[in-house]
């Protein structure tokens, strides 16, 4: 669910220290002619450099999950949360009649649509059904995909970079974002999942 | 600011770590037999001849080429380079400015080092081959220009040569890092 209540800044401080550079200059044998804080600020830039060439030359294309479901603008809210449900996702595009990406549908929008106050919280949902007050949401149920949806839907190209989508997900606080063509269309969606992946410099994690 | 500024000379890092006793035992062998071979073929096969193969910046470069082998400084390009380009440049400042030795010798230095860094063949015990153009005496003066091919550019060669048969034995070791 949302766990980024405060933004925090990015982890930037958790950095090399001077005692990593000592070992690793260590592992070398023979006589390295260089400071560990010389080699440290190469590490660094280094570093930056390989992030960012990762995360500029890597696209919405290449780590957005390309099998995804969407919903029209009139699909009740029933069969929305049916196939959240049944597909196990936490958020669906929903499109125009004519294919074209109008807004996205989250279980926050669900959970401020439900509640009488405004709860995006998950917890602060259950909160309310255990005072007793009633899980009494349900005039919701004939309501469609267009009454709750998160509209304009923010929204990225497939040629956006890595670099770009993780600052919308940090700026907007959102945890998905459907990757149109020029015209529009849905062609996947990328989450933050995607991204973390995309991060692992290996593709893959170190075992 | 001022207190900035002596902040500075506190420093800001400790010294790199040790090297472990091999490299030690190395950097002797190649240092050994490098500085052998100059100096015999000084001693026993030009004395008396008014030529000399040895000069003293080639203890500096021992340093670096058998005992500091990574290091860009001691790579073949700037052993040769770095010598051979300082051995003229000591050598032109000393005819123009003679007999102002303090200018020759100031020009000499500092100019190689200049020429060192345009030609990335910066190699410190340059900036000692020129100023022995300098103030190396009548010995030296009378070489002219040879000076930079004997002992200078030759005796280096010969150094270069023990480097790269001495460094290359053991395991831990290889060298150079680069020719160009």
């Amino acid at each position: 669910m949302d766990e980024m209540k405060e933004k925090k800044d990015l982890p930037l401080n958790i950095e090399i220290s001077d005692d990593d550079i000592y070992e690793a200059m260590k592992n070398i044998p023979g006589y390295l002619d260089i400071t560990p804080a010389d080699l440290k600020e190469i590490y660094k830039f280094a570093y930056r450099h390989a992030l960012q060439r990762i995360t500029q030359s890597v696209k919405a294309h290449d780590i957005m999950t390309k099998r995804v479901f969407s919903v029209e603008k009139d699909t009740l809210l029933k069969e929305v949360a049916e196939l959240m449900a049944k597909e196990k996702i936490s958020g669906i595009p929903v499109l125009e009649e004519d294919g074209n990406v109008t807004g996205v549908i989250s279980e926050k929008d669900f959970l401020s649509s439900m509640g009488s106050e405004d709860k995006t919280h998950f917890m602060a949902f259950i909160a309310e059904c255990l005072q007793g007050e009633g899980c009494a949401a349900f005039p919701v149920s004939l309501q469609k995909a267009e009454d709750i949806m998160t509209s304009p839907a923010i929204i990225v190209r497939e040629d956006a970079t890595v670099f770009e989508i993780s600052n919308i997900f940090f700026l907007k606080n959102i945890n998905r974002v459907p990757v149109t063509d020029r015209e529009g269309k849905l062609l996947g969606i990328v989450s933050r999942a995607d991204i973390v992946r995309a991060s692992m410099l290996t593709g893959k994690p170190l075992s | 600011m001022l207190r900035d500024y002596f902040k500075k000379m506190r420093g800001v890092t400790k010294s790199p770590p040790a090297v472990n006793l091999s490299e030690i035992m190395w950097s002797w062998i190649g240092a050994f037999l490098g500085i052998t071979i100059v100096a015999l073929v000084s001693y026993k096969v030009l004395e008396g001849k008014g030529l000399t193969m040895i000069i003293g910046s080639f203890g500096a470069s021992a340093v670096l080429i058998y005992g500091a082998i990574k290091s860009p400084l001691a790579q073949p390009r700037n052993l040769l380079g770095g010598h051979i380009f300082s051995a003229v440049i000591g050598v032109t400042s000393y005819q123009l400015f003679n007999p102002h030795i303090w200018l020759a010798a100031a020009v000499a230095v500092s100019t190689s080092i200049a020429l060192m860094h345009a030609t990335k063949t910066l190699h410190p015990p340059g900036g000692a081959t020129a100023l022995i153009a300098v103030i190396g005496g009548e010995s030296v003066y009378k070489l002219g220009y040879l000076y930079a091919i004997i002992p200078t550019a030759v005796g280096a060669s010969i150094m270069l040569i023990v480097a790269l048969l001495v460094n290359n034995i053991p395991r831990s070791r290889r060298y150079p890092e680069f020719w160009l």
